[in-house]
C-alpha cells in the first residue's frame, strides 16, 4: 500500500506534462529588453536580453496572459515579453549590423538595463495606410 | 621444356620491369586525369569543378563584403535613432521615464488625430516622464518620431486627451520642420556618417558631442520667437479644417499662458518656447480699428 503515497506526486507530473505547450521559438526585436516577473510594463526584471536572442513561447493553463503578452522561457528563467516585440524571423539588429561601432560604447550594465527599460515605457504607434 | 622456359623468363622479365616503375611515376598516373580527361568531360565533372571554382570565388567576395560592413558607422537615420535612446538612457534618472502609469490611452488619440488631419503611415514613440524638468519635446527616431510628454504638467494643467494630442502634435511639425536636426547635428556626423573605419578605431566622439548638443537644446537653447511662429502658423493651417480643433488648440495656448504666468515650477517653460502668450496674440484675428 505504501505506493498510493506516491500517486499524488506522479499525478502532478502527468498534468504537469500536458498542461503546457511550446508553442514556438521567437525572436526579440528591440535592443535590449526585460524578462519579465509579471506581465506588467514595470514588473521587475528577471534577465536583461539583446535584440535577436531565441525565446520559447509557452502556452500553460495555469497562467493566464492578457493578449498583449507571453509567457516565455529564456534559459533557466520564466516570465512574460509584450508580444509586439517578438517576431518569427530572426530580425536585423543594430548591434548585429553595427558591431564594431556599437561595441565602441562599451554600455555598462546599467545602461543594458535601462535600454530595455526604456522599451517597455515607449508607448508605440503608428497611423494607418492611407 | 624449351619453350616452358622462354615463357617463365618472359613473365619474369615483365614483373621486373613493373616494379622498376618509380612510386611517383605510379601516383603520377593515378593524379594524372589526361587519360581519363575524355571520360571526365563526358561526365560534365571538370564543368561541375569550374562551377565550384565560381562559387567559391564569390562567396569569398560576399565575406569580405560582411567583414568591410563590420566597420561601417550607421546611417545618418539609424544614428539619430540610436544618440536620441542613448541620451534617453544617460538621463534616466533625472527625466525618471521608468514609473507606472495608469493608461492615458494618448496613443489611441493621437494617432486618430493624425489621421484626422491626413497624416498618414507615421510611426511614433511617446514617452511619459514623471519630472517637471522637462515639459515636452520631440526628437528625431529612426523613421520615427519621439515625443516626450511630463506628467506633473499634464496632471496640474488637467489636460485632455485632446489636449495632450494638441500638444504631441505640435511637437511633430516642430521636429518635421527640422529645428531640433539643424541645431544640433554636427558637420562630422554628416561626413561620419556610412562611412567606412576598416584598418582604423571607431570614432564615437561624434555621438558625445550629439549628446551634449541634445541636452543643450532641449534644457537651455529651446526655440526663438521665429520658428515658434513658424510652428503656429503650420498648426493655423492644419486645424483651420476643423473648426473644432482649432478652438481646443486656441483655448490650449490660453490655458498653458494662465497657468505659466503663476507658475513657478515651469518658468523655463516660456524661455524654451516663447511663448503661449505670443502663440495666441499670432492666432487672433487682427483687430480692426474703425
Amino acid at each position: 500500500m505504501w505506493w498510493l503515497l506516491l500517486l499524488p506526486s506522479l499525478l502532478f507530473a502527468d498534468t504537469n506534462s500536458t498542461d503546457e505547450r511550446v508553442v514556438g521559438t521567437f525572436y526579440f526585436n528591440p535592443m535590449f529588453g526585460h524578462v519579465h516577473q509579471s506581465a506588467i510594463r514595470t514588473s521587475a526584471s528577471l534577465t536583461t536580453i539583446q535584440c535577436s536572442h531565441p525565446v520559447k513561447v509557452i502556452e500553460s493553463s495555469k497562467i493566464s496572459v492578457s493578449k498583449e503578452w507571453a509567457y516565455v522561457q529564456v534559459a533557466d528563467y520564466r516570465g512574460f515579453i509584450r508580444k509586439e516585440f517578438l517576431s518569427v524571423k530572426r530580425p536585423e539588429c543594430f548591434q548585429g549590423k553595427y558591431p564594431r561601432f556599437f561595441d565602441a560604447f562599451n554600455l555598462d550594465l546599467s545602461e543594458l538595463y535601462y535600454w530595455g527599460r526604456l522599451n517597455d515605457q515607449f508607448i508605440q504607434g503608428e497611423t494607418r495606410v492611407k | 621444356m624449351k619453350m616452358l622456359a622462354l615463357f617463365s623468363c618472359l613473365i619474369s622479365l615483365s614483373v621486373y620491369s613493373q616494379s622498376e616503375k618509380l612510386q611517383e611515376e605510379k601516383e603520377l598516373e593515378v593524379v594524372n586525369f589526361n587519360s581519363i580527361k575524355k571520360i571526365l568531360m563526358q561526365d560534365g565533372l571538370s564543368e561541375a569543378a569550374k562551377k565550384k571554382e565560381k562559387q567559391v570565388q564569390i562567396l569569398k567576395k560576399e565575406q569580405a563584403k560582411v567583414e568591410t560592413g563590420r566597420y561601417m558607422y550607421p546611417s545618418e537615420d539609424e544614428i539619430w535613432g540610436f544618440t536620441t535612446e542613448y541620451w534617453l538612457i544617460k538621463n534616466a534618472q533625472l527625466l525618471d521615464w521608468d514609473f507606472e502609469k495608469p493608461d492615458y490611452g494618448i496613443d489611441k488619440s493621437f494617432r486618430t488625430l493624425m489621421q484626422d488631419l491626413g497624416f498618414y503611415q507615421k510611426k511614433f514613440k511617446i514617452l511619459l516622464v514623471n519630472s517637471p524638468n522637462i515639459v515636452r519635446a520631440a526628437l528625431p527616431g529612426n523613421q520615427e518620431v519621439v515625443l516626450i510628454i511630463s506628467v506633473p504638467f499634464i496632471r496640474m494643467m488637467d489636460l485632455s486627451k485632446l489636449e495632450i494630442s494638441l500638444m504631441l502634435f505640435e511637437d511633430f511639425l516642430r521636429l518635421d520642420l527640422g529645428y531640433f536636426k539643424k541645431s544640433v547635428a554636427t558637420e562630422k556626423l554628416t561626413k561620419i556618417a556610412g562611412s567606412n573605419f576598416q584598418g582604423a578605431k571607431p570614432d564615437i566622439s561624434f555621438v558625445e558631442e550629439l549628446l551634449k548638443n541634445y541636452s543643450s537644446q532641449i534644457n537651455e537653447k529651446g526655440y526663438s520667437f521665429q520658428q515658434m511662429f513658424e510652428v503656429t502658423k503650420k498648426m493655423d493651417a492644419y486645424l483651420k479644417s476643423n473648426p473644432e480643433l482649432w478652438n481646443a488648440y486656441f483655448r490650449l495656448l490660453g490655458k498653458m499662458d494662465r497657468f505659466l504666468k503663476t507658475n513657478i515650477q515651469f518658468k523655463e517653460y516660456i524661455k524654451l518656447y516663447p511663448s503661449p502668450e505670443m502663440q495666441v496674440k499670432w492666432l487672433s484675428p487682427d483687430e480692426k480699428v474703425l
